[in-house]
């Protein structure tokens, strides 16, 4: 009560000492003015939400004042975090606030400018330049493009809306270019999506393998944690296994450097050894596993943008089964010696990492991201790390799992779970299994045969099928392809081209200005909102701010079409009410198959749960015994999702391939693209925040130190970086952050003003379609 | 670096000129009311511990270098990497205005439930753990400098407002 009194005469007493503290300091008047300014602390609300950036997904307690959000905390009841954030989250607020936000639906006009349309407006055109576009050619030529940022809601809403709706399977995530490596390695070793750990693994481990990941800046919150462990428990290691010094490197006992794309040669020799010592776990293998081998011929394969599959890399392997004797005879050659000239790891470096696998009494935890999926055999590598943890059987061991991380806040939540891909429908099914199709039918309450069977463009392909115009109207949310597709300048539009692009977002970015319709967004709290993080963990957030102007939420665009399309029984659901009944008739694709999401009630009064949820208890441990409800085993581990195997995990022998394109006299630097700790994704958000731009305004090109010498260019100075498939200036960085090995140079990919990725390779991974961002050819000319 | 001298903490202080400079940069170039300070100098210049250890230092000729508020823990283990949270300003230019204002900052007065009583917390303590890093040594501003920084448990006394 005394507070409420206390304040007042506080607020007045701050308003007459203004002057004194202006007087005190008088470079401070900002601040002074702030004091002068009576504000009450308690009017700040306090709500939880999940960070907008990284697939980390750290809870943040967000504070609202007068209908803006001011700050935020990190949340320190939210197991992901325990209260620490990143610099990015501490920033969160600024990303809502950038002076351009889009405000209302935009039209392009003849001349290439834009005019202001009302909602009304926008949606009567959508609505029928997808039908116009379906009635002449058919459920082919539409598409919508999506991402890894979209709310369960919006992935949701999309995949109904195309899937059942427009009777398509053009349906794309960004994620395609992230995290479809992991998703085609979780598939093909387990038949089922995501890992089987989640972040108490790095409370719990020994020895942490970071394989080509720069965990430091691109998972900080979860690196700390390691480093947390690493304090608490004496003799924790960690591994960087890289193609670059990072701050990573400068925190781990071992650091490891490879030559670009031979990680997969140094996992085999890992294997190696590990066979060759017999240093693997029999019981555990005889128990647990069981061998496959897939097509290896580099010329079969090839890497999908070249020659013959310039324009649609369809390669398919489903694989033959194999066996322990077999792998062994695989292996032979994959020496410590060999191995080591190819890679160029020392070979004490490659008996130090299988020590460190094979020894029995320490749990191993490996770690990867973009430098194992980004990868032309991101699907093999990802096979490869999990191979290393089911022969020696480390895994399903609190403290001993194969955990892949990932870059966006709902890439499993929604692309992986929700299943807004091509091939999938929710909860790890796909439109190639009529089963699949028609549970999928019944849960939408929709004619049997409603869903097509054949696949749909994977992202790449969709954007080249855009070009070619086989797609005719797309409309893209919450991504900005004309800053990340590989070799973009492939991708851009001609005037008049006849295609139809609806973009939604919320600022202007490079993908917008190729638009025929821009929407505005809501952005993060300013809708309610569900993202799946990397530990499948599922956390539900309140709308807690109004959105800008006529910003309105991707979900909510799409029912608004559907029901002008004639498909308003696909969202049934009153306007005021939708979320939560969406939400559950999404679980429903799950329950008892062990995707079981948590229901809506207790998401909202939970810091996120850990699926499958069954009895409202969640599962850290999948596939573990004492911990997955559904395993049916008194102890060790089963994989009772891949019944193709016996419910067994699939070992994949898989080679060491060279990369698509390796330097030669003309080009003769590797150069690696990538982000940085301040910027996210294509630094649309993250550029617009103050403090995050100015820490890394622009992009710039990390070169060695020999080779600037050999060069004779000096850090600041203005190179070019040329490729085969086009060009980029930007200033020198040497012994920055970054420090590449001679003969490598790398750039981030944020800055829309420096776009990379006009000099980058769409190269892609044989098996998933992911491209590969991190190994082309290129060559530096003095500017 | 030669030239560097380390003042004693908590009692001498620094010429108010360099701490009303210190504080009020911080105050223009963070964000809101609790989010992590940028750095406002060369961040290639050493560890950041050897001046914001826990009493933090003043640099004759250069300025003040506040203690870490992060308590015992401040650089080890989870709190190990200062650059996860403070990032240098390699610029002073903007990508695009914004129009985010955050919440104000300090310093705040806490409420008294009797003349003389302490106190009240009037901010949140998360990651402000160590109450001298602002309440005495070199960067402490005047307004806020606590009368008897030997007392060290400060919550005996002290409580949060907030409750966080």
């Amino acid at each position: 009560m005394s507070g409420k009194f206390e304040r007042r005469t506080f607020l007045k007493m701050a308003a007459v000492a203004a002057p004194a503290v202006a007087a005190f300091s008088c470079a401070d008047q900002e601040e002074a003015a702030r004091l002068a300014s009576p504000v009450d602390r308690t009017s700040v609300k306090w709500d939880k939400a999940p960070c907008r950036f990284c697939g980390t997904g750290c809870g943040v307690m967000v504070g609202v004042e007068q209908g803006r959000v001011v700050a935020v905390r990190g949340d320190e009841a939210s197991p992901v975090n325990k209260g620490l954030l990143c610099v990015k989250g501490y920033h969160l607020p600024g990303l809502l606030y950038g002076e351009d936000r889009l405000l209302y639906p935009q039209k392009r006009n003849a001349d290439g400018t834009f005019s202001r349309i009302s909602w009304d407006e926008a949606l009567d055109l959508i609505a029928a330049k997808f039908k116009e576009t379906l009635d002449q050619h058919g459920p082919g030529a539409v598409g919508m493009y999506g991402s890894g940022q979209w709310t369960v809601f919006d992935g949701y809403a999309a995949l109904k809306w195309v899937k059942g709706g427009l009777k398509s399977n053009n349906i794309e995530p960004n994620a395609r270019l992230c995290m479809a490596s992991a998703v085609s390695g979780f598939i093909t070793q387990f038949q089922s999506d995501e890992p089987m750990g989640c972040y108490q693994d790095l409370d719990a481990g020994d020895d942490f393998v970071l394989w080509g990941n720069n965990m430091a800046e691109m998972h900080p919150v979860l690196f700390s944690r390691i480093l947390e462990t690493r304090r608490a428990k004496p003799g924790t290691r960690i591994v960087d296994i890289a193609t670059r010094r990072t701050p990573t490197s400068d925190y781990a006992d071992l650091h490891v450097l490879f030559k670009p794309n031979t990680d997969l040669a140094l996992a085999n020799g890992i294997l190696h050894l590990l066979v060759a010592d017999g240093r693997i776990h029999t019981p555990f293998i005889n128990e647990n596993v069981v061998f496959r081998r897939g097509i290896e011929d580099v010329k079969q394969i090839g890497y999908g943008c070249f020659g013959d599959q310039a324009e649609r890399y369809t390669f398919e392997d489903q694989g033959r089964p194999s066996s322990l004797d077999e792998l062994r005879e695989f292996l032979a050659h994959y020496t410590p010696d060999h191995v080591s000239d190819v890679t160029g790891v020392p070979v004490e470096q490659i008996r130090a990492l299988a020590d460190l696998y094979g020894n029995q009494a320490r749990g191993t935890v490996s770690l990867w991201c973009m430098g194992v999926n980004q990868h032309v055999r991101g699907t093999w590598m990802n096979n490869l790390i999990t191979d290393l943890h089911l022969i020696t059987g480390k895994i399903c061991r609190p403290g001993a799992n194969p955990l892949s991380l990932t870059g966006q806040p709902s890439a499993c939540g929604t692309a992986r779970e929700v299943g807004t891909s091509n091939n999938r429908l929710p909860a790890d099914m796909v439109v190639t299994n009529p089963e699949h199709r028609a549970e999928a039918e019944r849960i939408w309450k929709l004619p049997a045969g409603t869903i097509p069977a054949v696949p749909g463009y994977h992202a790449v392909d969709l954007f080249r099928a855009l070009k070619r115009g086989d797609v005719k109207a797309l409309w893209i949310q919450t991504t900005n392809p004309w800053v990340t597709l590989p070799n973009r300048s492939r991708f851009d539009r001609t005037s008049n081209d006849g295609r139809f692009i609806v973009v939604s977002d919320i600022y202007p970015t490079p993908t917008t200005a190729m638009a025929d319709l821009v929407l505005p967004a809501a952005a993060w709290v300013e809708r309610e909102g569900v993202f799946g993080n990397t530990e499948r963990r599922t956390q539900q957030w309140n709308k807690m701010v109004d959105p800008p102007g006529e910003a309105r939420e991707d979900a909510w665009a799409v029912i608004q079409v559907a029901r002008r399309m004639g498909m308003g029984h696909l969202f049934p659901w009153p306007d005021d009410n939708w979320h939560e009944p969406m939400f559950e008739e999404y679980r429903e694709f799950g329950l008892g198959h062990g995707k079981d999401l948590a229901a809506y009630t207790q998401l909202k009064q939970t810091r996120g749960m850990i699926w499958p949820v069954v009895n409202g208890k969640e599962t850290p441990y999948r596939y573990t015994a004492g911990y997955d409800p559904y395993v049916k085993k008194a102890s060790g581990a089963h994989f009772y999702k891949a019944k193709d195997y016996g419910e067994k995990a699939a070992f994949w022998l898989r080679p060491y391939h060279p990369a698509a394109e390796s330097p030669d006299t003309e080009y003769p630097f590797w150069l690696n693209t990538g982000r940085v700790l301040e910027h996210w994704h294509s630094g649309s958000m993250t550029r617009r925040i103050k403090q995050l731009h100015q820490a890394v305004p622009a992009a710039y090109v990390e070169v060695n130190r020999a080779d600037a010498d050999t060069l004779g260019i000096k850090k600041g100075d203005r190179v070019k970086v040329v490729s085969r498939r086009g060009s980029l200036e930007l200033t020198v960085e040497i012994d920055g952050r970054g420090r590449p090995p001679r003969g490598m140079v790398f750039v981030p990919f944020f800055d829309e003003s420096a776009i990379i990725n006009l000099v980058t390779l769409d190269a892609m991974d044989n098996i998933s379609k992911q491209p590969d961002y991190k190994k082309c050819a290129v060559r530096l000319e003095r500017v | 670096m030669a030239a560097v001298t380390l003042l004693a903490a908590a009692c001498s202080g620094p010429p108010p000129a360099a701490v009303a400079r210190s504080t009020g940069e911080r105050a223009t170039t963070r964000a809101y009311d609790g989010a992590p300070p940028p750095i406002p100098h060369d961040d290639s210049i050493g560890s950041c511990v050897t001046c914001h250890d826990d009493d933090g230092a003043a640099i004759a000729g250069v300025g003040v270098a506040p203690a870490s508020p992060h308590g015992a823990v401040a650089a080890t283990g989870a709190m190990q990497r200062c650059r996860q949270c403070h990032v240098p300003t390699e610029s002073r230019e903007l990508f695009v205005a914004s129009r985010f204002t955050g919440l104000p900052q300090g310093p705040w007065k806490g409420s008294r439930a009797t003349p003389g009583a302490p106190p009240t917390i009037p901010h949140t303590l998360q990651l402000r753990e160590n109450c001298l890093a602002c309440h005495a040594g070199p960067a402490a501003r005047a307004e806020i400098r606590t009368t008897h920084p030997e007392r060290i448990r400060c919550r005996q006394c002290h409580v949060p407002e907030l409750g966080f």
